[in-house]
């Protein structure tokens, strides 16, 4: 867990009063400028690309990235100088990128570069993954794409896991891994997938990474623990991987019909809004609505994406 | 050299293991292809070797040439013997009275007798005492568990208990050691094995041989040593030459020497039981001993082996006990399948897997799952420390082929990725009182999740269900398509029940043995002729591959 220290209170107390003090100068004041929106999202508008063609599609997915994070404000709103960010895509499977298994290795590069650029510190990169590790990192080729973007690439270690407080609905307490809590920011950027039974995964499935213990018992109850984890790890920014989705057979498939094109890469500050945008995404089913409604009633973000007026872009 | 080779074999050991974009390649099977009784094991129990094993004909040549050179400078486990047996004597001191040649020194021929007629009628026990398979299975199986336990919950024991206050922390010391030897020494995660403890006291045992005597499993012990002193009886060119006349028979040398090969004063020279070691020659005061390259034509005197005509055949008449002892059970006899012995994708039909298979343990050591796991009776005691898949323990990686490819010798093929996702190892079964949508009233399917066959093998039906208070309700349950599923076994890994899964595999409808195939498979395609049903290879796979039929007769 980060420990808010005296240095980080006043630091942020002097932050504070300097903003305050800039407000009181009137017409140069950088809170004049228009707020950036809470959510973007970036749709590729340009010759269609085929999927054969990995060079461009691999630089059309790293300008979605760049331009929808440049559309809520950069990562300069989120990520601090001298910051440690943990960037949780979906790597849980032995699949290489065309099988839309995993998240897109561009799109995390990108992210690892625009930490990086926006001063942070250490960039990790790590998932807890369904299949062996080693292999699907490999595979998914989201560690190679990490490494060269200039990350730290992490295996967890299964003897790591803590159980902590969670003080959930349902989940009191469950074994998470304290690399991950203890960073400043955790990036969360998983694939939009289809799932056997909540019939979407998104963001908030994609936090089963950050847990051990038999997590798989959660399947009984998926709403309530997804929720309780949901608000235990306290979502800052979702970056949801549309280039390819999952149709079927997911959350893995091991068949090219299951998969469909969506040129799309979506951010956004509430973890809810990107949440519902994938399940519309996903044929908008009851099953993965359920989750998204448990959520919002316990208040972690706003269901209704287009209330929050998302940036849509037209990428080229 | 002799450093060196066990640097080798060690660094070797290490890299066998997953590494993106890097296929296994023979590098890590030098050892045992330079090894000749694998290669005289294999070869008389399954009358067939890879090629590359051939190389052992190159150890045998020099053997005759040179004497046991390999015994001296090469084998790894003989360097590790060396080591400790040397590290006795600088303890210890060296003993007041030179040990003489033994009698018991036979005993290795007459365990080579035993081990090879066994081979003859088809028994491979060659892997259970070779030097090079024995080492390879302790270090997977024991040693570098052991080490990588010790060193990650030693640093993890300390980083827990941290109290994260103050300047000065015990982490500060343990986390970097703990990053060094994960980043640097053990690169993969950690692994256990059933029976490990087993092994690592056999091992042990063996290293602490060399405290009762320097080298004991090298003297008494190493059917690989006693084949290669078959050929050292009398070497061609390497020869010990001792001037009588500059010898005051002190008996330094016959005390420095490895093999208990009898270089001193008064005995003749046991050309096979010597290591070619040199110790004798560097601590005679006298420089009365030398090795000399000779002409075969210059004769000196050497002792012969004497291992007797009565000895011998009784040591075979052993091997043959030991073969009607192996084979008196009906699963030996293929009446009888254990459903637990799910062996690897490529595994050759059972009798000809166990001929060929030399128990080293490369296949478990690549396993990037650790599903594979060392039998202890599940084969039969013939088949002890076999490789067999424990879906409880890990899965068969769905787009993993990298223990066939790491095989030694070809007991599991090389079958291309492609092929080897179309083999069937075995096949699910659910445990309908246990599954959690039949038997408690909700949902779960997280098998039909983790399933990778293409179109998935487990299939969830949604079924109305009356509860306990009378409502009623829709779960889905899962079910098995035998003609998707290659029983790899994530489906009984992943299970919630971490006691005793709710979907189990088992070894039937294994693509290696028709007899034990239950279920035809293909039987809704028989309206067409897209798939061919019964008899093992699925019918895209074409002739082309030279494993195009991976369970014919070999």
């Amino acid at each position: 867990m980060t420990h808010y220290s005296r240095r980080d209170f006043l630091t942020h107390s002097a932050r504070i009063g300097g903003a305050l003090a800039l407000t009181q100068m009137g017409g140069s004041s950088p809170f004049a400028a228009e707020t950036p929106p809470a959510m973007a999202i970036a749709k590729w508008a340009g010759d269609p690309i085929a999927d054969a063609d990995s060079t461009t599609l691999a630089s059309m997915a790293v300008k979605l990235t760049e331009q929808a994070l440049d559309a809520v404000g950069g990562m300069g709103r989120f990520v601090k100088k001298g910051d440690v960010v943990w960037i949780k895509p979906n790597m849980a499977w032995d699949r290489p990128p065309e099988l839309a298994g995993n998240t897109n290795p561009d799109v995390v590069a990108t992210l690892v570069k625009l930490c990086l650029n926006a001063g942070a510190k250490t960039v990790k990169v790590g998932d807890n993954p369904c299949d062996a590790a080693q292999k699907a990192y490999a595979t998914s080729g989201i560690e190679a794409a990490a490494k060269n973007a200039g990350a730290e690439v992490i295996y967890l270690d299964e003897n790591r896991f803590r159980k902590m407080a969670l003080n959930g609905e349902y989940l009191a307490e469950w074994e998470v891994y304290p690399e991950i809590v203890e960073t400043d920011l955790v990036i969360n950027c998983p694939i939009a997938k289809h799932h056997g039974i909540t019939q979407a995964t998104l963001c908030m499935k994609n936090y089963m990474g950050v847990v051990g213990g038999r997590r798989n018992a959660w399947h009984q109850a998926l709403p309530a623990c997804l929720t309780d984890i949901t608000r235990f790890m306290k979502p800052q920014l979702c970056v949801l991987d549309a280039v390819r989705i999952l149709t079927g057979n997911g959350p893995q498939s091991s068949q090219l019909q299951d998969v469909a094109r969506k040129d799309t890469v979506a951010v956004s500050a509430d973890i809810l809004a990107l949440e519902s945008f994938g399940v519309e995404l996903l044929g908008n089913r009851p099953e993965a609505r359920d989750i998204v409604a448990k959520a919002a009633a316990a208040g972690l973000g706003n269901p209704d994406y287009k209330a929050l007026n998302p940036r849509e872009l037209a990428v080229t | 050299m002799q450093i060196a080779c066990l640097a080798l074999f060690i660094l070797l050991f290490v890299n066998t293991r997953f590494r993106e974009h890097v296929e296994p390649d023979a590098s890590a099977h030098v050892f045992f292809h330079l090894d000749p009784l694998i290669l005289a094991g294999t070869f008389l129990a399954s009358y067939a070797v890879p090629a590359a094993a051939l190389l052992a004909l190159v150890t045998l040549a020099a053997t005759l040439l040179f004497g046991r050179i390999f015994c001296g400078w090469i084998c790894p486990l003989g360097t590790i013997n060396h080591f400790v047996g040397w590290l006795r004597n600088r303890v210890r001191g060296l003993p007041d009275a030179p040990a003489q040649w033994s009698p018991w020194q036979r005993t290795k021929y007459y365990l080579l007798i035993v081990l090879l007629v066994m081979a003859a009628f088809g028994i491979n026990w060659i892997g259970v005492f070779d030097p090079i398979a024995l080492l390879y299975r302790s270090l997977t199986t024991a040693v570098w568990p052991a080490l990588q336990y010790a060193v990650e919950d030693g640093s993890t024991y300390v980083y827990q208990a941290d109290p994260h206050i103050g300047p000065v922390h015990a982490t500060q010391v343990t986390e970097p050691v703990y990053r060094f030897f994960r980043d640097h020494i053990f690169l993969a995660p950690r692994q256990a094995f059933l029976g490990g403890g087993l092994l690592l006291a056999l091992f042990a045992g063996i290293v602490l041989l060399n405290l009762v005597q320097p080298r004991f499993w090298c003297r008494y012990l190493c059917p690989a040593g006693a084949l290669l002193g078959l050929f050292a009886r009398r070497p061609l060119l390497l020869r010990l030459a001792r001037r009588d006349d500059d010898c005051n028979a002190c008996g330094r040398c016959t005390i420095g020497c490895q093999g208990l090969a009898a270089p001193g004063h008064g005995n003749p020279w046991m050309a096979a039981e010597c290591f070619a070691c040199w110790n004798c020659v560097s601590t005679c005061n006298f420089q009365a001993l030398r090795f000399t390259v000779e002409p075969p034509l210059r004769k000196r005197p050497v002792a012969g082996l004497n291992l007797g005509r009565r000895a011998t055949l009784g040591a075979a008449a052993g091997g043959l006990a030991g073969l009607f002892a192996f084979r008196l059970t009906p699963q030996a006899q293929a009446r009888a399948y254990n459903p637990g012995l799910i062996r690897p994708p490529g595994a050759r039909e059972e009798h000809h897997f166990l001929q060929r298979c030399v128990h080293c343990g490369l296949c478990m050591k690549v396993c990037p799952t650790n599903g594979l796991q060392p039998t202890t009776f599940e084969a039969g005691l013939e088949g002890v420390w076999t490789p067999m898949l424990v879906p409880k323990i890990g899965f068969c990686q769905y787009e993993c082929n990298l223990c066939g490819l790491t095989c030694p010798t070809e007991a599991i093929q090389p079958l291309p990725l492609e092929e080897k996702k179309r083999v069937r190892i075995g096949l699910a079964t659910i445990d309908t009182t246990r599954c959690i949508p039949y038997a408690y009233e909700r949902n779960c399917i997280v098998c039909e999740e983790h399933c990778p066959a293409p179109g998935k093998a487990i299939y969830a039906v949604d079924t109305e269900i009356t509860t306990r208070d009378g409502r009623k309700i829709i779960v889905k349950q899962p079910h098995v398509d035998p003609n998707k599923c290659i029983g790899c076994g994530i489906c009984e890994t992943k299970c919630p029940f971490a006691d005793m899964a709710a979907i189990r595999v088992t070894s039937a409808n294994e693509s290696r043995h028709p007899g034990n195939q239950p279920i035809l498979v293909g039987i809704g395609d028989l309206e067409g002729t897209a798939q061919q049903g019964y008899g093992g290879a699925p019918a895209e796979q074409t002739g082309a591959s030279p494993y195009a039929d991976p369970y014919g007769q070999q």
